[in-house]
């Protein structure tokens, strides 16, 4: 059986749909995180720990293991995760990504640099320091502009802000957020228009679109939390086409060859804008609305396509589908959440998974960025699919202790 | 609790897999696993949940407030998991016993003796497994041997721990695949939502 070395950090959404997506497919799998399993003495082939904060040295880690356990495929899960997969698949020369091209889908003002070098519409944009005195920035910015860091994730930090004042007071947010992880933080001009998010798979350079999401929630700030996904997109045929050349595009602008890409686009009447692009599958576990063929999973054709099996097929089931992303309902401490049955029972809801445990600290954005939960639903059309996921939200209780 | 209030959570862990967590326990007298609707019969329950129309049901294990149920067709659980919590609440209302005792087989048949496998496994845990998992603060509790098929139940660090499957399969698994080969399979019956203190917590996008 061929060896599947997989990336997953220990606070991935994503274990279960990626571990049972290696059973499926009858990988020899081995986990690597950057903390070590308690158990890895007892199965030193299927356990590793790599240092997911220093990329070659896991490269040079994930070497020494080859030696005596050969690696067929590595894959990553999230943004960090995907820039190691990307040296260690370097060193090991195994289907991936080119390191600094994987270096540059993580780094936002790297990807704007390179996107905007390219001619891909970008947001225009500006690094800054955190350290600077933002009264005196704050003159010199063009409004509506978003704050926005350079490597946090789920929208974490990223704040609007429309004048002056309001600038000045997203800054000392978004330096309390970095405070001891970054000291740089990117400035870009809002770009107005309905948002969209792209799924896509790099197969030798070129792009297969997988699922493009409506956000039918404007995303308009002054914070950018997500809620409702919807596929497929109502957007009309000629739009979709041009999304997908722009996010393929900007996957090679950035130099990615092969694996998972999610993108998040905008679009107005100037045509598409490329907000973000990733080198890594949907976040959270919003993958589990998606399903291909005889119903693989999206964690299922990613391993196929790095081990270099057969994929039956890249399109998705003809029915809509959506996820929403279930809404951090205030700051305090969980105590439990009411009228999951009720939910679960809106017709065409899925499942409603709470995934936020009791005790747990709700920190709503843009300090926090965890989700409580994830609702799921499939139907004969995106408008049904939209509704169901708002009526079973509107049927959940999240009981908090408050400060 | 009156039947009106009986609650039931499904927790699929994928298209074959769910896990139904009820808010009274159905069988409080340690695990049933039934593989088969003939093994089902006088466990009103079981039988009720193999009868689902083309529910392609295949096995159905009680232990507790938890029922987890597999099927062999990949359809969503949205149909099929409906009429298993339809026969959830039928089993719970009629006052019978929802799934009869396990009755000690026959001396000397079967080609599985999961008496002395329990003891195995037991033994595996106790000395290896637990005191591993015990560094993050879980344990992993053995509930039952059936059908050569181990059934446990995380807790402490484990439980609602975003690596608990890995801990399972690449761990746990493992281990028993070495040690103790004869063992076809293993089921986690844990109720991962009630785990108040996860070692490792999903937080990221």
């Amino acid at each position: 059986m061929p060896r599947l070395l997989l990336l997953l950090p220990s606070t991935t959404y994503r274990t279960t749909a990626f571990v049972e997506a290696a059973r499926r497919i009858g990988a020899d799998l081995t986990v690597a995180s950057e903390r070590p399993s308690t158990l890895e003495a007892a199965n030193p082939a299927g356990l590793l720990t790599l240092d997911f904060q220093h990329p070659e040295r896991a490269a040079d880690e994930a070497q020494v293991f080859a030696r005596q356990h050969p690696i067929d495929a590595v894959v990553g899960v999230d943004d960090d995760s995907a820039v190691v997969a990307a040296a260690v698949a370097e060193r090991l020369r195994l289907k991936g990504n080119p390191l600094a091209a994987a270096v540059a889908a993580r780094d936002k003002h790297r990807q704007r640099q390179l996107l905007a070098a390219a001619k891909v519409p970008v947001p225009g944009f500006a690094l800054h320091q955190i350290a600077e005195d933002p009264r005196a920035r704050a003159t010199q910015i063009v409004y509506p502009c978003v704050l926005k860091p350079l490597r946090l994730s789920a929208s974490r930090g990223v704040i609007r802000a429309d004048d002056p004042t309001a600038f000045v007071a997203a800054h000392a947010r978004l330096s309390s957020i970095l405070a001891g992880c970054d000291t740089e933080f990117l400035v870009e001009d809002f770009v107005p228009g309905y948002e969209v998010a792209l799924e896509g798979l790099l197969v030798n350079r070129r792009l297969h679109v997988l699922a493009l999401f409506d956000k039918p929630d404007p995303l308009d700030g002054p914070f950018f939390e997500e809620t409702i996904y919807v596929t497929p997109s109502s957007a009309p045929a000629g739009l979709q086409k041009a999304i997908a050349e722009c996010a393929e595009r900007a996957a090679r602008a950035l130099g990615l060859v092969e694996g998972p890409v999610h993108a998040e686009l905008r679009y107005n009447e100037r045509g598409p804008w490329l907000i973000e692009l990733a080198a890594r599958p949907i976040g959270g576990r919003c993958s589990a609305v998606l399903r291909f063929g005889e119903r693989a999973s999206l964690e299922e054709l990613i391993l196929r396509h790095a081990l270099g099996m057969p994929i039956p097929s890249l399109t998705p089931e003809a029915v809509a589908a959506g996820v929403m992303m279930i809404p951090i309902p205030g700051a305090g401490v969980l105590q439990e959440v009411r009228g999951v049955v009720e939910s679960k029972a809106v017709p065409l809801v899925e499942d409603v998974q709470i995934t936020a445990h009791p005790g747990e600290r709700l920190v709503p954005f843009p300090e926090g960025s965890r989700y409580p939960g994830f609702i799921f639903a499939r139907g004969p059309t995106p408008s049904a699919v939209e509704e169901a996921l708002r009526a079973a939200h509107q049927r959940l209780n999240f009981v908090l202790e408050t400060p | 609790m009156t039947q009106g209030e009986l609650r039931v959570t499904a927790e699929p862990v994928d298209n074959h897999r769910c896990k139904f967590v009820v808010s009274q326990p159905l069988h409080a007298a340690g695990v049933r696993r039934f593989a088969s609707a003939a093994e089902a019969k006088g466990s009103p329950l079981a039988e009720a949940i193999f009868a689902i129309p083309a529910g392609g049901v295949t096995e159905v294990i009680v232990s507790g407030n938890i029922v987890t149920v597999v099927k062999d067709n990949p359809a969503p659980w949205q149909a099929v998991g409906k009429a298993v919590g339809v026969a959830i609440r039928a089993a719970a209302a009629s006052g019978a016993p929802a799934v009869a005792t396990k009755t000690a087989p026959p001396a000397g048949g079967g080609a599985v003796d999961d008496d002395a496998l329990y003891e195995r496994v037991a033994r595996l845990f106790d000395e290896q497994v637990n005191p591993m998992v015990a560094r993050h603060g879980g344990r992993v509790e053995l509930i039952d041997v059936q059908d050569a098929v181990v059934m446990l139940r995380m807790g402490g660090g484990c439980q609602g721990c975003g690596m608990a499957d890995v801990t399972l399969r690449q761990g746990i698994e493992g281990m028993l695949s070495q040690h103790i080969p004869e063992v076809r399979g293993i089921v986690d019956i844990t109720d991962h939502t009630s785990g108040a203190n996860p070692y490792f917590q999903a937080s990221k996008k």
